[in-house]
């Protein structure tokens, strides 16, 4: 089989210019091991896709690299700047911002105003500066709300401006959630099943917006259990299996990985 | 400043306003009809003005951080004894210290222990800062109670001059003299008018420069991220946000202002106790928010002022002989049925915030509600 040939066994390593580097990450619950000996490089300018089982440490390697839980060894860089152990905000300074599961929705305030906590390092955000040089405040402000307007129409979601961002569905959370990283600017955004619970036709649009991005430049790693949609949309893609990374490759060549398919019906794995 | 436009005001904030003008017009026909002394009036509005601080105070760690600071009373008390000490004659370490210098030692007090109190619990989850500041308040209480040879104890302090007394003119217009009946204050008719005038000038410049400052806090970036924090810290940190350095900054802000409250509090009533520390207090104000409408500084200036009618209001009807029994009594079960009303009737308060929060101009053209 040529195709099989293209799949790593493990993680590929070694690549030319990761933004994200995780290393040897190890995570116990107790005498859980919820990943052991993890290890991912995602390449700039790539859709880097993370699937596996229930249980394989997707969304725990995902809360490791972002600083929400220390892991108990290993190591993280992000742009070549190591952040293990920091707090997840200095790894969001670095350039890496990830969204969640169940989308994260402020309330009391409207799409727009939702969106405008997104960008790092406001004037405003200091007290003293408010009084000091509202000016500047200002400037920020409306240069902030034009981008927040750009990025909902981008998405197409410009009439949901001033609603209340709790009256949402949930495919139109996803697009505020994606809206509000990119506000951020960062260089890799990290997306937590993305379509989860989002009828097929915004998932649709969803990728599509996906791949605008990543061709400007943004670098996505993606955890996703809807095949379709990750393996039209990511390359490569990393199979996580019981906390560590089972096999990394081309799509199509993942999908029909032998080992794949046995750690995704419970087969042999050891 | 922006300009008064009635179009824009929604029924609830008309109603409301128009409530307090009726109040107003009857509170004045009282004083006209010699109901109601003037000076008393004026005590009233000084009194009602430091639970609005108080409940801005809250409002600014509960309503925007969402922290829940159940040491209201402590920080009110720090500052109230932080100038009553630095100021009363009765002071057992120092006494004397002009009211405008003393003011920034009650301050410094509050502040030091906000920092104090907020660094090991405000990096942990919401409850643990609850019950940190549930055992800090009676912590405060009971070693004012106790550590008598530093705070005089139960007897109180006594000798607080007026905030104006050392001041070149306004000064002499004052006459301080409070009439005390078994260490508490009964509030004497003979106590000049000009002094109580003075006070609420002093108090309406603090409230009114408190709820300016606020209001453009809570317009900005700064507090949108508190905001978000609120409902979601962990999002706040995602997005690059210190959450801990802003929660501490709102944390620090709000006592600062409870105790700007106890401060005026010392030289309006010219007299502290331990008494003034009870964890009452601290309901009182967080009842206040929440009928004013968690998350909005005029709803918690209107919370404060209708805890003030309910206290008062109960005593005036014991005095007109109304009830066969005292009213006092029924203060705390009047307070209750409020709260079940509201929370039936409106359960995001009287007047909760409803317009978007954006640094006022970026907007351009004139907003959209």
């Amino acid at each position: 089989m040529s195709e099989q040939s293209l799949v790593s066994d493990g993680p590929i390593l070694g690549k030319d210019d990761p933004v994200l580097r995780a290393e040897g990450l190890e995570k116990r619950f107790g005498g859980l091991v919820a990943t052991d000996d993890a290890s991912i490089e995602v390449e700039r300018g790539t859709i880097t896709g993370l699937i596996g089982p229930n249980g394989a440490g997707k969304s725990t390697l995902f809360n490791l690299v972002s600083g929400f839980y220390e892991p108990d060894a290993g190591y993280v860089s992000v742009n070549g700047v190591d952040v293990t152990g920091r707090k997840p905000h200095q790894i969001a300074d670095q350039g890496m911002i990830r969204t969640f599961q169940t989308p994260r929705k402020p309330e009391g305030m409207t799409v727009r105003e939702a969106l405008l906590v997104g960008p790092h390092n406001q004037t405003g955000e200091s007290i003293i500066p408010l009084f000091t040089s509202p000016d500047t405040v200002e400037q920020e402000e409306r240069r902030s709300l034009e981008q927040a307007q750009e990025m909902l129409e981008r998405f197409e979601i410009g009439d949901l401006a001033t609603q209340p961002a709790t009256d949402l569905s949930g495919g139109q959370m996803k697009l505020v959630e994606l809206a509000r990283g990119m506000m951020a600017e960062p260089d890799l955004l990290l997306l937590d099943e993305p379509v989860a619970g989002v009828n097929p036709v915004l998932a649709d649009k969803l990728a599509g917006f996906i791949e605008e991005l990543n061709e400007e430049g943004i670098t996505f790693l993606i955890i996703e259990h809807d095949m379709n949609f990750i393996m039209r949309l990511a390359d490569p893609i990393i199979v996580l299996n019981q906390g560590s990374v089972l096999v990394e490759g081309p799509p199509e060549a993942v999908r029909s990985d032998e080992r794949v398919i046995d750690a995704y019906l419970g087969g042999p794995s050891e | 400043m922006s300009t008064l436009d009635v179009g824009t005001y929604s029924p609830r904030e008309k109603g409301v306003v128009g409530l307090l003008g009726v109040l107003g017009a009857l509170l004045l026909l009282a004083v006209v009809t010699g109901f109601l002394a003037p000076a008393y009036l004026l005590y009233l509005v000084g009194l009602s003005a430091m639970y609005m601080l108080l409940s801005m105070g809250l409002n600014v760690q509960w309503g925007y951080g969402g922290m829940i600071n159940f040491s209201v009373a402590a920080f009110f008390g720090l500052g109230a004894y932080g100038t009553a000490l630095l100021t009363a004659s009765g002071s057992p370490i120092s006494g004397g210290v002009s009211p405008v210098v003393a003011l920034f030692g009650g301050l410094g007090l509050a502040a030091v222990l906000a920092v104090i109190i907020g660094y090991p619990t405000l990096k942990l989850r919401d409850d643990y800062l609850a019950i940190a500041s549930l055992g800090l308040a009676e912590v405060v209480r009971i070693f004012i109670l106790n550590e008598s040879q530093w705070t005089a104890g139960s007897a109180g302090l006594t000798g607080i001059p007026l905030f104006f007394s050392d001041w070149p003119v306004l000064g002499d217009l004052t006459y301080p003299y409070v009439f005390y009946a078994g260490g508490t204050p009964v509030f004497n008719m003979s106590q000049s008018v000009v002094t109580s005038f003075l006070n609420v000038v002093l108090v309406s410049v603090i409230v009114a420069a408190v709820y300016l400052f606020l209001r453009r806090i809570h317009q900005s970036p700064w507090g949108r991220v508190l905001r978000t924090i609120r409902t979601d810290e962990d999002l706040a940190e995602t997005l690059g946000k210190n959450t801990f350095a802003f929660k501490m900054q709102a944390f620090v802000i709000g006592s600062l202002i409870m105790a700007l409250a106890g401060v005026f509090y010392s030289h309006l009533v010219l007299f502290v106790s331990p008494q003034d520390l009870q964890p009452i207090t601290t309901f009182y104000v967080w009842v206040a928010v929440i009928l004013g409408g968690t998350g909005s500084d005029r709803g918690a200036m209107l919370g404060g002022f209708t805890i003030v009618a309910i206290q008062q209001g109960t005593r005036f009807l014991t005095d007109t002989g109304a009830l066969p029994i005292g009213a006092a009594p029924l203060r705390l079960m009047l307070v209750g049925l409020l709260i079940i009303f509201i929370v039936r009737l409106r359960p995001e308060g009287i007047l909760p915030p409803e317009r978007e929060l954006i640094w006022p101009d970026s907007l351009g053209g004139g907003r959209d509600e």
